[in-house]
């Protein structure tokens, strides 16, 4: 019976298993993602001396002045810093805590690890809404007039993803082929309705803001918007760590589930109308943002597995670091220009997920 | 904890699949369900395990009205090993026979010093202590039977369920997991293939047959040439086995062949 040490597959007992061990590493974490978001700061078109920007962060945020006070308390780099970047750089913490939180959820209630917060026609549906306000709009029809294109993103997303969840479970159960499915066909119409705005706007400069739009940016953070994104962001988080168990439960599937005690029907439902408001929310303020939620909890997964109560922590935390730096990517690679977020994060996620791919020999839907 | 389904019927679509069909496991018994390919059996413990919904019977598990009680309350009692055991996410071992504990938590607890320790002896009790850290998808199919059966065990359940529990399984964990559920000392009910099997293991035993129970009785006295014949259509000579005693059975052909 001793045959425990075959080589491969096994995920190795390290520290990271044990309750102390796991504790100590969300603590680095935590305090990696709170120290990339100073020195994130510093990066742009005027570069800031790292240790600078720290030392005007904490004076602002505390009063405390280290060196310098001449530095600190003037000077257009406490506005660049505190006006511009920071929110944006806040932004870019919370959304992909987001979108990586929305993903782990998605491809557990999906049971397949290559679900994104996509999936449900999300995308399509918020395009189709942004496209609609830029285009069209409805110029002065009472209160309809005043809302933006925001709203118009998150009322598309939503409705969409709406329109899927009803499609899956027609004809009695919801199975995760007939979501990925009905995703598709909703993806197809949007796209289909938005195209057709599209060719008929006689409108370049709005088409433009169209394409910016869909590629994703958080060029247009500010301190006003991170109120809304932050504590829809940090309430679901919270939420989910408190679904762990069910979340575990509904990776063995409907049936295991339902002997240990989970009707997973309910807890599946109520989880994808929850991550599409989330993801609308975020689809609103910064566009689409690719490839986020499904790279990094894939590895994450590989680093502590998939039981939530580890993964959860651990992939939101890495999901904040890791869109962070691309935004930091985004904003320097090009001198003087500034790239769309979601070109890079596709230029990265693209070939890893390929790599995925290849390397897993994963079956799409392989489970219904 | 007394099992009693009553007059259970289950149709998909207009298919009639399991027939009023009335079961009872009493007095802690093993009771068997032997039967042909696609006679209902997988279907009549689903729908007493809460998967399927029955369309019209009652299922009573102690005082517990099993197709009304939600689930939870039923899982803390009654323990399934189905045959649902491939997974697109990885677990290890010693988190699969964790999530047993499921029914006994609630949403904030953590796994006590007290689930580890019904965990490792679960573990124990399939052979399998020294995997608890093996990437459960690495397994074998049967190490994967016996992993499920472990955590049903850390379910810690009054009753098990169990459908063709023996499925991958070599001859030696054939007759240990027969054993050790035998002597869990709780009802069980389960669908067995192996005749020979389920007459040296069961107290008493049901035959299915297009849906409906054509036969009851202690195993000695249903297995008969006749009823064999009938019901799976294949000739064999019943004999008494001059090494163990039991009822051996002799298969000479299918019939009609
Ligand atoms: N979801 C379903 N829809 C329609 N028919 C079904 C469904 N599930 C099972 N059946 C049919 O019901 C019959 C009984 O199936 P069941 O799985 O209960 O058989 P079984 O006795 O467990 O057979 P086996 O010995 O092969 O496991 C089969 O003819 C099967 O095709
Ligand atoms: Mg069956």
């Amino acid at each position: 019976m001793q045959t425990a040490t075959l080589t491969g597959n096994e995920p190795k007992k390290s520290l990271i298993h044990t309750r102390s061990g796991f504790l100590a590493m969300t603590g680095v974490l935590l305090i990696i993602m709170l120290l990339s978001a100073g020195a994130a700061v510093s990066f742009g078109q005027v570069e800031i001396p790292i240790s600078q920007s720290y030392r005007i962060l904490l004076h602002q945020i505390t009063g405390i002045q280290i060196g310098d006070p001449a530095d600190l308390a003037s000077g257009s780099f406490v506005d660049i810093i505190w006006k511009i970047r920071l929110p944006r750089v806040l932004l870019a913490m919370f959304i992909g805590a987001g979108l990586t939180l929305c993903g782990t959820i998605m491809q557990a209630a999906v049971q397949n690890p290559l679900a994104d917060p996509y999936i449900l026609g999300i995308s399509s549906g918020a395009s189709l809404g942004a496209t609609f306000a830029i285009l069209v709009g409805f110029g002065s029809i009472g209160f309809l007039g005043q809302t933006g294109i925001a709203f118009w993103a998150f009322a598309g997303a939503v409705g969409a993803s709406l329109l899927v969840l009803m499609l899956a479970s027609s004809g009695g159960k919801m199975t995760s082929v007939k979501l990925v499915l009905a995703g598709m066909v909703i993806n197809a119409l949007c796209t289909a309705f938005a195209n057709f705005i599209v060719y008929f706007a006689n409108n370049a400069e709005g088409i433009k803001t169209v394409t910016f739009w869909t590629m994703g940016s958080l060029a247009a953070a500010s301190w006003d918007k991170l109120p809304l994104i932050s504590i829809v962001i940090v309430l679901s988080v919270a939420f989910f760590l408190l679904q762990s168990r069910v979340l575990n439960t509904m990776l063995l599937g409907d049936e295991a589930a339902v002997t240990l005690g989970i009707n997973l029907s309910v807890y599946r439902r109520a989880y994808l109308v929850v991550s599409a408001l989330i993801t609308g929310v975020m689809v609103a303020s910064c566009g689409m943002i690719g490839f986020v939620g499904l790279i990094i909890p894939h590895m994450v997964r590989g680093l502590v597995g998939s039981d939530h109560r580890r993964l959860l922590p651990t992939s939101v935390l890495c999901g904040a670091i890791f869109l962070i730096w691309t935004d930091v990517i985004a904003r320097t690679i090009v001198p003087n220009v500034e790239l769309p977020i979601g070109i890079i994060t596709a230029l990265i996620g693209a070939p890893l997920f390929m790599y995925m791919l290849v390397k897993k020999g994963y079956a799409f839907g392989g489970k219904s | 904890m007394n099992l009693n389904v009553d007059r259970l019927c289950v149709s998909f679509a207009d298919a009639h699949i399991v027939n009023e069909v009335s079961v009872q496991v009493k007095n802690k018994q093993f009771v068997g369900l032997i039967g042909p390919n696609g006679c209902g059996k997988s279907t009549l413990l689903k729908s007493i395990y809460k998967v399927i919904k029955p369309r019209e019977g009652e299922v009573l598990l102690g005082d517990i009205n099993v197709i009304k009680a939600n689930p939870k309350q039923v899982s803390r009692k009654l323990g399934v090993v189905g045959q649902f055991n491939e997974l697109s996410f990885d677990f290890t071992v010693q988190e699969m026979v964790m999530m047993g504990r499921t029914p006994h938590k609630g949403l904030l607890e953590t796994d006590s010093s007290d689930d580890y320790r019904i965990v490792e002896a679960a573990l124990a009790k399939v052979n399998l202590a020294s995997y608890a850290n093996r990437s459960y998808n690495s397994l074998s199919g049967g190490e994967k039977q016996r992993v499920i059966l472990a955590r049903t065990l850390a379910q810690q359940p009054e009753f098990m369920i169990l459908d063709e529990p023996t499925n991958h399984l070599d001859i030696k964990y054939q007759l240990q997991i027969l054993s050790i559920v035998r002597k869990l000392d709780i009802g069980i009910l389960a669908a067995l293939h192996d005749l020979t099997l389920a007459a040296e293991y069961c107290d008493y035993l049901y035959v299915m047959k297009e849906g409906r129970v054509v036969a009851k009785g202690e195993p000695e006295q249903i297995l008969t040439k006749e009823l064999i014949a009938e019901v799976f259509d294949v000739d064999c000579e019943i004999y008494r086995n001059p090494v163990t005693g039991g009822l051996g059975i002799a298969y000479l052909q299918a019939g009609g062949m």
